[in-house]
């Protein structure tokens, strides 16, 4: 489903992805790890093209980043992305924000994307709140509402991007558990996390970064109690402490 | 003092004011409109990486600030027949005054698009919206909401400006004025009768601006549920 074949990526002189290789299946979930600074933010950015890699091949639902006959905002349709900071639209109500891009993007008759999104709505546990302004609601509301909008595009990936980072600690758990649920459906995911619960809970596969490479990926219960690198393991004695 | 003030020449006058008013107001909206026109046309052009619409747009936006109203009003007055194209003045005017606030109205609607946050964005990018999808559904909205009260000041400034037309023989607001100054002597009771005028039109224009607010649905949701 996703496929990175040796991608180097540099911001300047710095060399943000090194040499990537990995592969994702359909129905996998996987979760990316690993201090601040490590890529594994720019690493799902690349995905959705919201960053552009520079070298090595990228292919994305069979179609390969970069390559004139990939229609990006076609593909794009294909792959939801929930944002650490949310970006909601502030303009927009609740079930707005859910409907928007299927009405306009994929030319969903309102009446049929409003149902559809009341029922996304309700999914994540917001039924009453679909009139609401993200100014109105809580962060970890405005994180389900994110993340009820990029499913309201019907994708067949869907990328986390650190999507609990901004919460207060509170909050975290219903985010969490909606996307257990999208998980438990059966969705492809990349989750940039932190969260061992959760990807102990759904993950398949736990991947770690440092200095923009991958160095190390296993099974979730194998990766946090049995960690086989140095890096990692000074990782994780600095997350786990408290 | 006030025994000399003639409130029966500014009633004798009154219909020449209205006529005059009544070209004030739908010679600036005119004007108002093709700045606007003027304006987001600029503002895309200078928002764009590539120099090719960049530069020509910041050297227009820079020439009409550097130079006077009047100047710019003369040349395309004065000059324009003399280099083969005759329009009437009415025409010129609502050019001019076209011309010369779309630069300004450009700089408030660069300013309103540059406020909104990157993550708007991407987030529009991310659910595969099209440059003009984004535009349109997310960004305008939103830049509509922080440029009113500026457009509402530039809209202002072009009433005012559209005064300079009485030099070019436009019948509006201060050509009323003049005349009556003119006719008989009377600059106190003509300039200060068109100065109540513009402050009406000032306080009509606050009001619009607050409605067109409400229209768009811009009232900030505040209330906490």
């Amino acid at each position: 489903m996703i496929e990175f074949r040796g991608v180097n990526k540099w911001f300047g002189a710095l060399n943000v992805l090194k040499d990537i290789t990995l592969s994702v299946e359909p129905r996998e979930v996987v979760v990316v790890c690993g201090p601040s600074g490590s890529g594994k933010s720019t690493l799902i950015r690349c995905i959705n093209g919201l960053e552009a890699i520079k070298d090595g091949d990228l292919l994305v639902d069979s179609q390969r980043l970069g390559d004139p006959a990939t229609n990006m905002t076609q593909l794009r349709t294909e792959i939801g992305f929930v944002f650490q900071s949310f970006n909601l639209y502030p303009h927009k109500t609740a079930l707005e924000n859910v409907t928007l891009a299927p009405i306009h993007v994929r030319k969903i008759p309102r009446a049929e994307a409003e149902k559809a999104g009341r029922e996304l709505l309700a999914k994540v546990g917001l039924a009453d709140k679909v009139n609401a302004y993200p100014a109105q609601l809580s962060g970890g509301q405005q994180q389900r509402v994110a993340i009820a909008r990029s499913l309201g595009m019907r994708p067949k990936i869907m990328l986390f991007d650190e999507p609990t980072s901004a919460l207060d600690p509170e909050m975290i758990s219903e985010v969490l558990d909606v996307m257990v649920a999208v998980a438990e459906e059966g969705m492809t995911m990349m989750v940039v996390t932190h969260e061992m619960g959760f990807a102990r809970k759904v993950a398949q596969r736990v991947v770690f970064m440092d200095a923009g490479a991958i160095v190390e990926s296993g099974n979730p219960n194998e990766f946090f109690s049995h960690p086989k690198t140095d890096r990692s393991r000074a990782f994780l004695s600095k997350i786990l402490r408290h | 003092m006030l025994e000399n003030f003639s409130f029966r020449t500014i009633v004798e006058y009154l219909p020449l004011f209205g006529q005059g008013l009544i070209t004030t107001v739908w010679l600036s909206a005119l004007s108002f409109a093709g700045a606007l026109t003027v304006g987001i046309v600029l503002a895309a052009m200078n928002l764009q990486r590539g120099w090719l619409f960049r530069v020509p747009a910041k050297a227009y936006i820079d020439a009409v600030r550097a130079t006077p109203l009047l100047a710019q009003l003369y040349f395309l007055y004065f000059g324009l027949p003399r280099l083969g194209l005759v329009l009437p003045e009415l025409v010129v005017g609502i050019i001019a005054l076209s011309l010369n606030s779309g630069a300004y109205v450009a700089e408030i609607i660069r300013a309103g698009i540059l406020s909104i946050p990157r993550g708007q964005v991407e987030a529009g990018v991310a659910s595969g919206m099209t440059y003009v999808q984004r535009i349109r559904l997310v960004i305008l909205p939103q830049a509509f909401k922080v440029t009113i009260p500026p457009l509402l000041g530039q809209a202002i400034v072009l009433v005012k400006d559209s005064a300079l037309l009485s030099l070019i023989s436009v019948s509006e607001l201060t050509r009323a004025g003049q005349l009556l100054a003119s006719d008989r002597f009377m600059p106190a009771e003509g300039f200060l009768t068109i100065a109540a005028f513009y402050l009406l039109l000032y306080y009509c224009l606050k009001g619009l601006a607050a409605l067109s607010g409400r229209w768009l649905g811009l009232q900030p949701a505040r209330s906490s549920t």
